[in-house]
């Protein structure tokens, strides 16, 4: 079974066609459409991040660089004024990142713990102070997307980025596509390597495995999609800007990852839901969000001490004990 | 000595600064024979230890496999060639089952370990190899329990199995029988004396009684020196012996 929890089921069967459907109800609300968009796509972020986090046990404060060089990527080596095909950068992209991924990781991975966080930190704001610095980028500005990509496969075109809703189905897609991917990479044996790693690393080199390369692995592929999230990001406004590479990005998806339940992986979705949800309607009521917010997040880490998804669990678990 | 020598040690020392944690060791450890190692505590066992599975790099000398020099591979290598070894404290993966700990060690030789989309449970024969390395521990029955919540004895026994599912060639033993009570060291001394005719066992162990029925070869250390090795009548009779662990009256165990 691949959904092995029943909360994380439960959570599956209701959001992705409740999400299939949504655009429905929001046809005359292109604002709507956009908000939940980006949730999408940031969810795919926070996923990646809690992949790492909670499932390789990598703490990572630098994840942010590869959303924003999804994004500064695509601006560097996409023509200015002529559309390009949308799955062919994703590929460039994503191999691009990893590339970058996989010279950082040797660097970043000889580490663990506090020292990880800080390296990786590092790296994420020589990144940003680069690309925030530069003219060739704009400086804070950033670079504006003059023509968003095409999307024809052997000529067929089958739906138009700048159309919010087809761009919501394609965010909703790849998102659907990575928790699978994350599902079947855990129950998979490399997954096995994964879990051994992170609960007994020791034990697992005296078992006659090279942690390292398992480590590498898993943080390329992680790094690879949350370029590929800062891709659609980019996609979405069009335009770049360091912000993207900020470390309070990386931040604000670590506490989405942590709300959401760390190494749930469908957590991921959860707290980027209840943030984002939360940051809107605070952002509504009063000019002080940010204080009522940070209260709200600390006494939900108080109450859900495994975030969202275990509470969930917990609930459903008990509800079935009696 | 009619069985083959698998492991040696040639001049091997190990300091901590200033502190001779140990100092010019050199000893043979052959084919499916149990090798000993007693000494007060600070003797210098554990730190042998650690240095033949590739835990702890020697300040000099050389650790040889089968006539090779190992000092400088990578500690995951020593476990491919088929050292394997067993910890003082426990160390497994405790929230995962059983038959699951056993799996992570059959599968560095079934391979597929960098296969992300074939399921974990899909292959029969990696369950089987499994399976048999926790029978031959007797935890047979235990397969399907999580780690955490069997007992003590048990886990050390599963971290034997663990060991033993890497189809090793040696097995470093550091006190199997620690903690434990006297049934249960007793399931761990038949154990070992039935797979000391299929491996060579190096086995640490402060309990005397359980390290002098087992052993073929035992050496004596104390104080990273090494006092004396002979088979245990040898090593009983000898005086030097007798005055590391008697003469000192503080140190006796």
């Amino acid at each position: 079974m691949l959904l092995n929890k029943r909360a994380e089921r439960l959570f599956v069967w209701i959001f992705f066609p409740l999400a299939l459907l949504m655009p429905m109800f929001l046809e005359q609300n292109e604002y709507y459409v956009n908000k939940l968009t980006t949730i999408m796509i940031l969810s795919i972020f926070v996923m990646s991040l809690d992949y790492l986090v909670g499932k390789c046990g990598l703490i990572t404060l630098g994840h942010a660089m590869f959303y924003g060089l999804g994004g500064y990527i695509f601006v560097m080596i996409a023509p200015e004024y002529e559309a390009v095909n949308f799955w062919i950068y994703t590929f460039y992209i994503c191999a691009i990142s990893a590339t970058v991924a996989f010279v950082i990781g040797f660097l970043v991975l000889r580490t663990n713990g506090i020292y990880m966080i800080m390296i990786t930190l590092a790296f994420a704001q020589m990144t940003f102070y680069y690309f925030s610095d530069s003219i060739d980028f704009g400086g804070t500005d950033g670079v504006f997307v003059y023509v968003k990509p095409e999307t024809s496969i052997f000529g067929l075109s089958l739906f138009d980025l700048d159309n919010p809703t087809h761009f919501y189905y394609l965010c909703l897609f790849s998102l659907f596509n990575t928790l699978l991917f994350f599902k079947v990479l855990i129950r998979s044996r490399f997954g096995r390597l994964v879990d051994a790693i992170h609960e007994n690393p020791g034990r697992t080199v005296a078992l006659g495995y090279n942690i390292f390369i398992y480590r590498l692995v898993s943080y390329v592929v992680a790094s690879a999609l949350g370029a590929y999230a800062g891709y659609l990001f980019t996609l979405q406004y069009g335009f770049v800007n360091p912000s993207m590479l900020s470390w309070t990005t990386s931040g604000t998806a670590l506490v989405m990852s942590i709300l959401g339940g760390m190494g749930s992986i469908y957590g991921a979705i959860l707290g980027t839901l209840v943030y984002e949800g939360l940051h809107y309607s605070l952002e509504h009521l009063t000019e002080h969000w940010l204080l009522f917010m940070g209260g709200l997040i600390i006494l939900m880490v108080m109450v859900f001490k495994k975030g969202i998804a275990g509470f969930l669990e917990d609930l459903l678990e008990k509800r079935d004990g009696k | 000595m009619e069985n083959n020598v698998i492991l040696e040690t040639e001049g091997l020392c190990k300091y901590w600064g200033g502190l001779k944690a140990l100092d010019d060791l050199s000893l043979a450890f052959h084919d499916n024979q149990l090798h000993g190692i007693v000494g007060p505590n600070g003797a210098g066992k554990s730190t042998l230890l650690n240095m033949l599975c590739g835990h702890y790099k020697p300040t000099s000398g050389k650790i040889l496999h089968r006539g090779e020099s190992i000092s400088s591979i990578k500690p995951y290598e020593f476990a491919r060639r088929g050292i394997g070894r067993s910890f003082q404290k426990t160390n497994i993966y405790s929230n995962s089952t059983c038959l699951e700990n056993c799996s992570v060690a059959v599968q560095r030789l079934m391979g597929g370990s960098f296969n992300f989309f074939r399921s974990r449970y899909s292959q029969k024969m990696l369950d089987e190899i499994a399976t048999q390395a926790l029978e031959k521990v007797g935890l047979g029955q235990r397969r399907d329990h999580i780690a955490s919540q069997i007992s003590y004895g048990e886990q050390r026994q599963l971290e034997i199995a663990m060991v033993l599912a890497t189809s090793p060639e040696v097995l470093l033993l550091d006190e199997p029988m620690a903690g434990m009570g006297h049934e249960e060291s007793q399931l761990i001394i038949d154990l070992l004396s039935r797979l000391k005719k299929e491996y060579c066992i190096v086995l640490v162990e402060h309990d005397m009684d359980a390290i002098f029925e087992l052993s073929d070869q035992l050496t004596v250390m104390v104080d990273g020196q090494h006092l004396v090795t002979g088979s245990v009548d040898e090593v009983r009779d000898d005086p030097r012996v007798k005055e590391a662990y008697l003469g000192q009256g503080d140190e006796v165990y």
